[in-house]
């Protein structure tokens, strides 16, 4: 991608860096380059010109774009959020509906994204007290006032924004374009071509991601970013947060569709790249208090996915994976009906902030359930059908044949309770992965090292074993005798 | 194998339109999507990411919530197990919906708008059946199905819906198993005498021998030992090639 924008000078210090290939050694060496590379491009900034061109009206722009990016006060009553929509309502109305596209100056080069962020952000906490109001039932003026406003954070106006910004700025034919490594620009109209109307129709499709997983609709979430790549040269990737919040959705909803190898791969992507230019992201301290918070939360997603596809972490990831949550994870990995507070437990604590899009019935408050209790438990239900594999597993791993009589004896269970176990978990073995093409590509692999067949009562055992690693230990000893 | 999950051969181009467009999200294309359905039900095919669709759709127009067609979509997505199918549907549905029924049932008679009482019931008997499915209780499965009249109800429009399941069990079974005791295979199809070994036999093409049902050997029920070799892809010696020409010694 060639869209070396000249960062201003405001952002010093927190230059963007690109995401790094998947876990090779030149990782860091080329985040630094980057880095600097950025760095150099804010030296060379004097021909930059933020392009003002709007006269009277500027400062109130101004003042608007300001404060569409800035989070509302802690505990903000609803007459804020109401204002606060309005506010966004006549902001995109403004950006979206002008004759032609509109130029004012952005805040900073972060603006777009941070529009979209928290945006979406009050949506989904308006939409969480709304129906948090409304189950709690207790008079008071909020519900009044939510009743009287339907219409408020309504789930079409705020999609409608989020796809009219990505229609607009042509930013699905540009990705597509850049996609067959054609240049973009003819593809960009007359809007797309303009770095503001480019990255918000960009930002609008993570938008699309998170607003589409918040509201449970997974598959739909990962269709969405069919046009943008993954890697490190994927235009999110400049942008810290975005960057951080997309592989969040995509792992989480992956893992919401049972494909937890593909889960464990978007999180370990990123919480890698988070360890590795930790020491360039503290300067941009604000951005980073956010990410740490996502970051524990993914790494409680990635202690969920293990248990259900059992793999090797990559060396970073385990080690501050056992730090955070080392005796939840040794349980989960074990299983059984114990493991189940823990897998609640985490699910609740890493889960998005999931929403109803309809306002609540506020005649029948009981039936206002929490969304996350819904989801939460469609995903136990999960949890329970495979609690019992790690211990098959676990005796299975000690025999190439064995009876399955014998077997139920050493389990305590019936010959027939064990019959469905075995097929359970070779049902569960079997999880689509990707492998190329589109998010929602992908092929059923086994995802265990194990493999058996039952043959009447005898089971046959088959192991697959990984051959020793030898390249890399290679590749480090050589390093060594420069 | 190796679909993507948007993915159905059958699907007619005007659903994919929609699809693909913002009609998706268009209150009237509901219409369509319940027709689509429909027809699902009738020629036995099956689309989930249309199906998830509509659901999205009545998500976010309660009003135009047809049970019917909701349960249906279930129906048909048991028909899939072991996929999460059934358990992406659920996703979409209220959040209500599996909360214990006393609550939701007392308040629909101080209020028939709630009206979905009757839907939590059947959502939640649909999910005992997914359950059994899941945790591959083929025998309870039958049980159940056969043990209440609702069931027989809600899986009325799904056509040939018991000979699709035993389809998908004798699948599934398939990849875990050589050999199966005939008493107990029986019990997972639920067919017995000359209906069982001419499903066993014709359709599976499994044999019969004696008490013992022997499946063909297959990718799965081979179950044989291999060796994972390590990948070792050009890039990662870049950082030794590039020091042979930054150091020339």
């Amino acid at each position: 991608m060639s869209l070396r924008q000249p960062a201003p000078p405001y952002q010093h210090g927190e230059a963007p860096t690109q995401a790094p290939e998947e876990d090779s050694d030149i990782e860091e060496e080329a985040m630094v380059r980057d880095y600097q590379e950025q760095v150099q491009y804010e030296d060379g900034i004097d021909g930059f010109d933020p392009g003002m061109s709007m006269a009277g009206g500027a400062t109130d722009i101004q003042a608007q774009l300001i404060a569409a990016a800035t989070p509302l006060e802690f505990g903000a009553n609803l007459e804020t959020k109401f204002q606060s929509y309005d506010n966004y309502c006549n902001l995109f109305h403004y950006i979206l509906n002008s004759d032609g596209p509109v130029d004012p100056e952005m805040p900073s080069y972060y603006w777009p994204w941070d529009v979209i962020d928290e945006f979406i952000y009050q949506f989904n906490s308006f939409c969480s007290y709304r129906q948090r109001v409304a189950l709690k039932n207790e008079a008071s003026d909020d519900i009044t006032l939510l009743r009287e406003n339907p219409n408020a954070w309504g789930c079409y106006s705020v999609l409608n924004v989020l796809y009219s910004l990505i229609q607009r700025s042509q930013i699905s034919e540009q990705l597509a374009a850049m996609k067959r490594g054609e240049d973009a620009a003819p593809y960009a109209g007359e809007y797309g071509n303009r770095p503001l109307y480019k990255m918000l129709g960009y930002f609008s499709i993570i938008g699309l991601l998170r607003v589409h997983c918040l509201l449970g609709d997974f598959s739909l979430a990962l269709k969405t970013l069919d046009d943008i790549e993954l890697n490190k040269k994927a235009m999110f990737a400049r942008v810290m947060a975005a960057n951080f919040t997309t592989y969040y959705y995509v792992g989480f909803s992956y893992m919401m569709m049972r494909r937890y190898a593909d889960a464990i791969r978007m999180f370990s992507h990123i919480l890698i790249y988070v360890s590795r230019t930790k020491n360039f992201q503290k300067n941009a301290s604000q951005q980073y208090d956010s990410i740490t918070k996502k970051n524990d939360q993914m790494y409680a997603l990635v202690a969920i996915c293990v248990a259900f596809y059992p793999t090797r972490l990559d060396d970073t990831i385990h080690t501050a994976l056992r730090e955070k949550y080392g005796e939840q994870f040794n349980r989960m990995q074990r299983g059984g009906p114990e493991s189940l507070p823990l897998f609640e437990e985490l699910f609740r604590s890493a889960c998005p902030k999931f929403i109803s899009p309809t306002p609540p019935d506020f005649d029948n408050p009981e039936i206002n359930i929490d969304p996350v209790e819904h989801h939460l438990a469609i995903f136990m239900e999960e949890v329970k059908n495979n609690m019992w594999s790690p211990t098959v597993k676990s005796y299975l791993k000690l025999y190439t044949t064995m009876d399955l009589k014998k077997l139920a004896g050493f389990l305590e269970v019936e010959p027939e309770q064990l019959r469905n176990w075995l097929l359970v978990n070779k049902q569960r073995s079997r999880q689509v992965r990707w492998s190329e093409g589109g998010l929602l590509d992908g092929q059923v692999v086994n995802s265990s090292d194990l493999d058996y067949a039952m043959q009447g009562d005898l089971i046959h055992v088959s192991e697959a074993k990984v051959g020793r690693r030898l390249v890399d230990w290679y590749l480090r000893n050589l390093a060594r005798t420069y | 194998m190796g679909q993507p999950f948007d993915y159905a051969p059958e699907r007619p181009e005007h659903i994919d339109t929609i699809l693909d467009g913002l009609d998706r999200y268009n209150p009237e294309t509901t219409t369509v999507f319940q027709d689509y359905v429909a027809a699902q039900c009738e020629n036995q095919t099956y689309d989930c990411y249309a199906n998830l669709a509509l659901l999205k759709l009545y998500q976010f127009n309660p009003h135009l919530t047809r049970d019917e067609t909701i349960t249906n979509i279930l129906v048909k997505s048991l028909t899939v197990f072991p996929s999460p199918d059934f358990s992406l549907c659920l996703s979409l549905l209220p959040p209500h919906i599996l909360s214990p029924l006393s609550a939701s049932l007392t308040s629909s008679h101080s209020n028939p708008a709630v009206g979905d009482a009757p839907l939590s019931e059947a959502v939640q008997k649909l999910a005992v059946l997914n359950a059994h499915l899941c945790a591959a209780r083929y025998d309870a499965f039958w049980s159940t199905l056969d043990g209440d009249d609702l069931y027989a109800d809600l899986v009325a429009d799904v056509s040939h819906f018991e000979e699709l399941m035993r389809v998908r069990i004798a699948a599934v079974v398939s990849q875990a198993v050589r050999e199966v005791g005939r008493a107990t295979l029986e019990g997972w199809l639920n067919l017995s005498g000359s209906g069982f070994e001419h499903f066993v036999g014709e359709v599976c093409g499994w044999g019969v021998e004696g008490e013992m049902v022997r499946v063909p050997l297959n990718k799965e029920n081979e179950a044989k030992g291999t060796v994972v070799r390590e990948n070792v892809k050009f890039d990662q010696f870049t950082r030794v090639i590039r020091r042979a020409y930054e150091q020339p010694v």
